[in-house]
This record gives structure tokens, sequence and C-alpha cells, in this order.
């Protein structure tokens, strides 16, 4: 059965976080087989000193070359990433073979030990475009009905704080990583959320609505 | 004295789904559509969207999304020698009120009524003799076939996109669908929904008792679906929050998922929300409508003149729309005679709860309104009831919506109710139980019905519609029945102990059941015990036509949707090729 994830620092919201638990249905579905190790952080440190080459020292991520921030991030979503690498089901030239490198059970405790972190944010740049970012806010928070876009909080959790076991953390991720992984989602090229949600919401973000999601992301990091 | 406004082809009253989907097909072709709204306009952004849309003190303990009832309510009693008093707190059925009607509120279960349905009151005769029935059981045929709405059924199965695995491919059986349904000319339009673990428990208990378990067909959807109007849904989630609320995942067809986005765009459709249809008006003759007279949010009255009136409200409201503009005969229970308020149905809900040990975890919130497993094996005529003295019956299933904290709570009989026991039973249980639900049709009979309340006036000082229902005999037998073959599957799962509770009298409307309430405005051949003709045409004012549950003669062992979908496109078509290319009665009294 599975192993109840600790709820992560990420997750501002605790009550709101059992309405969307049924969402493991989705996400879940060919990982939660009986049997898999439970994570440990202590242990995860010393498998993640591999990792802080690109994710930065203390999980920040690097912002320039969009490696996403890992720390604070739920850690039932790392868990299922790292896992996809391996299997396949989420492909990326250099995770791809990085997480092969490590079995199963250190695969965990390096999603318990970033899920447990908190890490300094990337500093605020320019000043990001205000209507950019008010478009973003509204997105995340509300979505748009001109486009049958319901808000990334429904599963990211109030403001994109997470949610364990539906949806990632996008507080004060790389704005870059952020568009990458959307044109993913829009291209096909990342297709692992079981139900198609992303697929169906990237593809109905034009650039410039997922330039607002992303900066909007990365600023609330700054907001910190 | 009300305003007069400029007269328009159609007004529909009430835009919930059928509103909508009729308002979508006649300003289609070219008729001006007038759509009056009791409730507020409201879209999945920003009305349904979270953390707010998932607040189970807001929708499941205060309802919400339901019809305002400290304005609105309805009276009840067990039967005709009490005093019926207003429901004050809707709790055994959930009538919804605002654009889209109840359909925001439901849960996705999409099934089709079978032939013998639509003709039960011949065919039990043919089969089990004229003598089989309790005397003042008042079922009848429809007047329309399965085979005539087949098409209609397929038609409103692809709007919503439904999930499922068809059972009879035009007479072809098909393995891991439901061998009982009458033949279907297509598949789903959509896969059926992933199984939950209460669902393959379940289906391998009812597989090893020798029974057929089919997925649930659910219009909470499997996958991403375009429908015919062009309209885009997305996949649910399981997030196990349907039934009282609305979805904030566009994953649910309901009129905003499926027909509102192409109905506002259309100009010749004018939505009017707030207003508060007081009566559909008739000339000096009664026979023909002139229009209907609202009042608006501010008080204000108007009189809407139109050629056709529609209406489209819950089924009770139906019923008391045509009682309130004095349109048909009041059914009077004294003589048999009248139709108006006649053959009021509900449905019959038992349940059987499986309670496992600590190691078998269930994860009840794993779920959506229809994602379940169940079998048709004891419902509607499926099996022999010679010598059982019932006719009718339930599905049985796993299909329990939700593991929401407040409301979802399984314990054990003889439970305290209350205090440390109770709360040690719920975390006990909560993860460990499953629940069966044993969701039963419901005869017609003379002592039930619905008229106007003689004491109790709603905001506007309209009387109140009155209800006056108890349980059928023949149903309570058939719970009885159908509980026991359900207790059997819940020991079949290997559960430790097996709680049936069939439905037992007097009805109470204390306790949440279904809203599936039906009749009162029921179709037929015979003016003399139908409100509408198989065209659902009233038979006394041919400009008027009602459409909803409010139709069924009596209800089937099935949740009621799907047919009201078919009945809609089924009544639009006999509106666009037959009423208005000739208005006046479709069928001869």
């Amino acid at each position: 059965m599975i192993a109840r994830g600790r709820m992560t620092a990420c997750v501002r919201n605790p009550p709101t976080r059992i309405l969307v638990l049924g969402f493991v249905a989705t996400l879940w579905s060919a990982y939660a087989a009986g049997g898999e190790p439970v994570g440990d952080a202590t242990r995860g440190a010393v498998v993640a000193q591999a990792c802080a080459v690109c994710h930065g020292k203390l999980g920040e991520g690097n912002f320039p070359l969009g490696y996403p921030r890992l720390a604070g991030q739920t850690e039932n979503y790392l868990r299922k990433q790292l896992e996809d690498f391996v299997t396949g089901r989420r492909s990326n030239p250099l995770m791809d073979a990085i997480t092969r490198m490590y079995n199963e059970q250190q695969r965990a405790d390096a999603a318990a030990y970033y899920a447990s972190r908190s890490a300094p944010y990337a500093p605020a740049g320019a000043p990001a475009d205000p209507r950019l970012l008010a478009r973003g806010r509204l997105l995340v928070r509300t979505g748009d009905e001109a486009r049958q876009l319901q808000a990334c909080a429904n599963c990211h959790g109030p403001d994109g704080s997470g949610e364990d076991f539906a949806g990632p953390c996008l507080v004060g991720q790389s704005a870059t990583y952020v568009v990458n992984v959307l044109n993913e989602w829009k291209s096909g090229a990342r297709n692992n959320d079981g139900g198609r949600q992303m697929q169906v919401v990237a593809t109905r973000l034009d650039e410039k609505d997922a330039a607002a999601v992303a900066a909007y992301a990365e600023s609330l990091g700054h907001a910190k | 004295m009300p305003q007069k406004l400029k007269e328009t082809d159609v007004v529909i009253i009430g835009v919930g789904m059928t509103g909508s989907i009729i308002a979508k097909e006649l300003a289609a072709a070219g008729y001006k559509v007038v759509g009056l709204e009791r409730g507020q306009p409201r879209f999945t952004v920003p009305d349904f969207q979270s953390p707010s849309v998932h607040d189970e003190l807001r929708f499941d303990v205060r309802k919400a999304l339901m019809q305002d009832n400290t304005r609105e309510a309805v009276t009840f009693r067990n039967n005709s020698s009490q005093t019926a008093l207003p429901i004050r707190r809707w709790e055994s059925f959930l009538p919804g009120t605002g654009l889209g009607g109840s359909h925001v509120h439901w849960n996705g279960q999409t099934y089709r009524f079978q032939a013998n349905d639509f003709e039960l009151a011949s065919r039990t005769r043919q089969r089990y003799g004229a003598k089989f029935l309790d005397p003042d059981i008042s079922i009848q045929d429809w007047g329309v076939t399965y085979a005539e709405l087949e098409p209609h059924y397929d038609r409103f199965e692809y709007l919503l996109g439904t999930s499922g695995k068809a059972g009879n491919l035009n007479g072809q059986i098909q393995p891991g669908g439901d061998p009982f349904e009458s033949p279907r000319s297509r598949g789903y339009p959509t896969p059926p929904m992933k199984e939950h673990f209460q669902g393959a428990t379940f289906r391998k208990a009812a597989t090893s008792l020798g029974y057929h378990p089919f997925p649930q067909p659910s219009s909470n959807l499997s996958q991403p679906y375009t429908n015919p109007e062009g309209v885009k849904l997305n996949a649910c989630v399981f997030c196990g929050f349907c039934e009282r609320y609305a979805c904030e995942h566009y994953a649910k067809a309901v009129p905003q998922t499926i027909i509102l986005p192409v109905l506002m765009r259309n100009p010749n459709f004018e939505l009017r929300t707030g207003c508060q249809v007081q009566r559909i008006n008739l000339d000096s003759t009664r026979r023909k409508a002139t229009g209907v007279t609202y009042i608006d949010a501010a008080g204000r009255e108007f009189e809407q003149p139109a050629s056709l009136v529609v209406t489209t409200s819950f089924a009770l409201n139906n019923v008391r729309m045509l009682l309130l503009s004095g349109i048909g005969a009041r059914y009077d229970p004294s003589t048999g005679k009248g139709v108006v308020g006649r053959n009021y149905a509900y449905q019959t809900m038992s349940t059987v709860a499986s309670f496992f040990g600590e190691d078998f975890i269930v994860n009840p919130f794993m779920a959506s309104g229809a994602s379940g497993t169940l079998i048709n094996d004891f419902a509607g005529d499926n099996f022999d009831h010679g010598g059982l003295g019932f006719i009718g019956g339930a599905f049985i299933g796993a299909v329990n919506t939700n593991g929401r904290p407040i409301q979802y709570h399984p314990v054990p009989p003889g439970t305290p109710a209350w205090g440390k026991g109770w709360k040690q039973a719920v975390v006990a249980h909560y993860n460990h139980t499953i629940m069966l639900s044993l969701h039963g049709s419901s005869v017609s009979q003379k002592q039930n019905y619905l008229d106007l309340d003689p004491t109790y006036k709603d905001a506007w000082g309209q009387p109140l519609l009155r209800m006056t229902f108890d349980f059928p005999k023949n149903d309570l037998r058939m719970a009885e029945y159908v509980t026991a073959r359900g207790v059997e599957i819940g020991r079949a799962t290997g559960a430790k102990q097996v709680a049936g509770n069939p439905r037992k009298g007097p009805y109470t409307i204390t306790q949440y059941q279904t809203t599936h309430n039906t009749g009162g405005t029921i179709m037929g051949s015979d003016p003399k015990t139908s409100v509408v003709n198989k065209y659902l045409q009233s038979w006394s004012v041919s400009n008027v036509f009602v459409v909803g549950a409010s139709n069924f003669p009596q209800n089937a062992s099935w949740n009621p949707t799907g047919t009201i979908g078919a009945l809609t496109y089924w009544a639009i078509d006999a509106m666009k090729n037959r009423y208005f290319r000739n208005p006046g009665p479709l069928v001869s009294a």
C-alpha cells in the first residue's frame, strides 16, 4: 500500500491538501503497487551531492540554465519523476542516465531529502512587466473561461504552493524551466501525468500566457 | 401592471441541462429564444475554482448550490391524513438552482433505461399476469419505446462524452459490458474510467457468484474529449467532489462544459437570470399559451409573450408550474381523476456495508461520481419475479463517490451515534469499508402525488408544492430482496462483517437518498392518464412542452439523467420537424 509521504514545507495550506488526495489515482497509477521503499532524508543528503552540480548546492536550482528548483518540492512528485526517468515515461538526456545510476531506495531518499529542504530563492532581477505578472497571477489563481483554462491552483495548491500526490510546487521555480516544461507538455515530449491534464492545459496556453505563468511562479519566490 | 415585453418565438423556463439543449437547438434552427433562469449565472471559471469549490461545509452541509428554500420550499407529508410542513433544510433530495441547474452538481452517472421499462405495465401483465400487482399501483407504459429513443440516447451520450463499456452493440453481447442492456447502436464515446479498489473488490466477488459486473458509465470523463458541438472537456482527476459540487476541472459534463459555450454565442438566444416565472399565461380559451409572467431580481414584473413555452425546470418545479398556471386537470387521489401531480415516484435506495480489518486499505477518497463497478443482475426485470411478490429491482454496485471527511464515515451497526465510541469506530472503519449501493426502482401508486399546498406560500406569494409520499409496499419488498443479494456479495468479498440496510418505511425527508424525483407531468398515450403526449407536448395546451424527469410514469432502477437527455432530444426533434411545421396538437386526443 501507499507509503504516507510527509507533507513538505512547500504545502502552506494543510486543510486543502486532503481535498486533492484523490488525484493520486491519476498520478500514481503506474507506481503505487505495493512494497516501494520509504525515503530517508538523512541518507538522501549523501545521494543529493551528485544533484548539486546542476540543481544547486541547496537544491535552489540554476535559473540561467533552467534547471529546476528541488528544495521544498513535494516528495511524491520528486519520487515519481525520478522513477519515470528510469522507466522512460519521462525523458531527459541527463536525467535518464543519472537516475539509473541509483537504486529505488536511493532515489526515494533523494526525494525525501529535497522535500525536507529549504533554500534561498533567486534574487529578483529586472522587474518583470506588471501586466505579465497580473496575467500570470490570474491564470494561476483563477483561470480563463474563454480558453477553458482552469486555475493552476486546483492541482498545484493555493498560489502554486504544491499539493503532495497531486501537483508540484511552482513557487519560486525558474521561469525558464517552467516555459521549457510547458513546451514539452505541448509538444508531447513530456506526457507522464496519467490523465493528459498538462497536455491539455499547455496546449491552451499560448506563448505569452506560458511566459506569464512562468514569470508569476518565479516571482512568488521573490516575495519570500 | 407588469411591463409587456416584445414577443419572442420561444420561452424556456429554467436554463439547466434540458433547457440549454433545447435552447441551443431551437436558436440554431433560427428561432428567437429567451431563457429565463431564476438563479445566478455561473461558469467553470471563475465560479467553480479551487480552493472555494471544495468547501464541504458550504456545499455538503449548507447546500450552497441548491434551490433557496427560505424563498421557495416544498411541503411534505407521508399521507393525506397528515398536515404537510415545509422542508426547511434539503436532505432527502437536492434540487439545484442557477445556470446549469441540478446538472451542475450531479454525479455523472449516465444510464439508459431498458426496453422493458418503457412498456412496464403491459410487459408486467404479459409476464406475470393481470393480478400480480398490488391494486393501488398505477404504473403505466410511457407511450414511447426504447427503439424510438435509442438514437436520442446516443446523441445525448456523445454530447456528454460519456465514458463506459458497451454491453450490447446492435444485439451482440460485448464481454466486460452490461449484458442486460438494451441494444445500443454504437459504443460509448470514451473508454471506461479506471477501476478503483472498491470496484475491483466488488467485481471479483460478483464474478465469483456468477454475476455480470461492468464499469459504471460516467460523464466525468476518462480522457479529454471534444463533443459534436465542438466543446472540449478534460479528464477527471478522481478528486471525489462531484455530487453536491461543481467541477473545477472541466471534466464533468454539465451545461457549462457541453453546450452553454455554443448557446451563449448564438444571437438568437437571450439569457435572463434572476427571473422567477410566476405562471404560464393562457388566452381566454385556456387552450393556448400567450407567454409567461416573471419577476426579476429587482422585483419588477414582466410579461414575456411567446409563441411556444417550454418548461424545463427541475421535475418538481415543472409540476408546480403547470399547477400554478392551471394547465391540465389536477390529480385528485380520492377520485383518481385528473392528471397533473399524478404518479409521483422516487427511488428506493438501500446499502450494504462490508467492514474489513486495518490491513485492507480502501482509500475511499480516490473516486469520482461515477467511477464504480456494478451489476444489473437484480435490476429491472432482469430476473424472474414469479413468486417474489414485487416488480422492479436495483443495480448493486461499489459506486461510492467520495471519502469526504464530514459526510463519509461508515460504522458498523450498534456503534454509538456520537461521542468517543463513535469517533473510535470512524477511525477504525473509514479506510477499511466497502459500501455497496442498491439503487432501486420506484413504482407509482395512487396515494403518492403532488399538488399545491393550501397553507404555505413562496417569497412571491404563490402556493408551495405539496408532496404526499410514502414507499409502496412493492418497493419495500423489493429492497429487502435485493439487499439480501447485496449481503451475499459483501460476504463473498471476504469482509469481516457485512451489514445490509434495506430501505424501510416510512419515507423520511431528513436523510439523503437521491435527487431522482420523478412524475407529476407524466407522458403517455391517453390524456386521461397523462399530462403530455409522447412528444412531451401538453395534451390541453398544445404550445406548451414539458421536459424532464416529471415525464416518467414511474421510476426505473437507474439514475434518470440519461433518459431525461434522450427525451430532450426526442422532444426537440418533434418540435423542429413536426410542431413548427404545423403548430397544434401532434397527437389527437
